[in-house]
């Protein structure tokens, strides 16, 4: 089992990079910070419109059931807000393959996208991920300093992750 | 397996053929969604033009994203989220294949490549009535195409 992790990603819930690291040179092109800018941007769109291309769920059909499931619990006596049967949150992109790599993507729920690109050959890559996640409630969320939105400047975070991004290159 | 979908676009970028598949399946699954849905339509959201431009400009997006990061030999080959997942294909003459198929379904590249070769370059290429440009779709909805298409997919299914 040889997962090679690239590169991470973070992007905040308006699009805006807040933290961009390689780990692994040759793997991906080099581009420049402002590139790295753009593209999360870039990507922050088509994830909301991969969300609403799903083919199963109509939009339309997902407002109307709430309004109506939420109409029959008020006139049932439930509390407002309570939802009978909830439909599938809508999910945007999960994991983009190409030929060269491998890139997975997990939105928290308070909308902020962890891009990990690593190797095309897959194993875990969800583990390493919500590790990730971890150390970012860990050691930025925690961290006293930090204001939200904004980039990820935190000492702590930076050396964490590189001994665990080591960890799996080396495995 | 099960496919949803399938579109063709052409090097202007327009969308030239497309054409959705009811799955029967899901559909046992997905019926209590309410009064709303109409038989014709069962649990498929009616695709319409605006799904194609949207499925472009995503592909059109995620490609140029995919050549910046994994240079310009890379072709990025599928996504999936929680719901369905695309397939793309891309040949040389920038005729682009796009497939949106069960989150379940492996690689179907060769796939795209086999509809490229045994009915695009079979029936719509070597046809001498079809025109080079196939601006509308013209051309691209013969009959021999079409059955070939559907047999195909069915087969898969």
């Amino acid at each position: 089992m040889f997962v090679t992790v690239f590169a991470l990603i973070i992007i905040n819930k308006a699009g805006g990079l807040i933290y961009n690291r390689t780990f692994h040179e040759g793997g991906l092109n080099k581009i420049s910070t402002n590139d790295y800018l753009v593209l999360a941007g870039t990507f922050h769109g088509v994830h909301a419109i991969t969300a609403r291309l799903n083919p199963l769920h109509p939009p339309t059909n997902r407002t109307s059931t709430t309004s109506s499931t939420a109409a029959a619990a008020a006139g049932a006596g439930g509390a407002p807000g309570t939802h009978l049967t909830r439909p599938d949150p809508p999910s945007g992109l999960e994991v983009l393959e190409t030929e060269n790599f491998r890139m997975q993507c997990v939105t928290t729920l308070t909308g902020i996208k962890f891009l990990l690109f690593t190797d095309t050959t897959q194993a875990n890559v969800d583990l390493a991920i919500r590790r990730v996640y971890d150390m970012y409630s860990d050691y930025v969320m925690k961290n006293p300093f930090y204001q939200l939105e904004m980039p990820v400047r935190c000492d702590m975070f930076d050396r964490k992750l590189a001994s665990y991004i080591r960890e799996i290159n080396n495995r | 397996m099960v496919v949803y979908s399938f579109y063709i676009f052409d090097r202007h970028t327009e969308c030239i053929y497309a054409k959705t598949w009811l799955p029967q399946s899901s559909s046992a699954s997905d019926n209590n969604n309410g009064p709303t849905t109409t038989t014709t339509g069962g649990t498929l959201r009616i695709a319409s033009a605006d799904d194609a431009k949207l499925i472009f400009g995503t592909v059109f997006s995620l490609r140029n994203m995919v050549r910046k990061l994994g240079g310009d030999d890379d072709a990025f080959v599928s996504f999936r989220t929680a719901h369905y997942k695309l397939h793309y294909y891309e040949t040389a003459s920038s005729l682009r294949l796009v497939m949106l198929t069960d989150t379940a379904t492996l690689s179907m590249r060769n796939v795209l490549h086999q509809i490229y070769i045994n009915l695009w370059v079979e029936y719509v290429v070597k046809n001498p009535l079809s025109p080079v440009e196939h601006k509308g779709g013209a051309g691209v909805k013969n009959e021999l195409f079409e059955l070939g298409l559907d047999q195909f997919i069915r087969g898969l299914m």
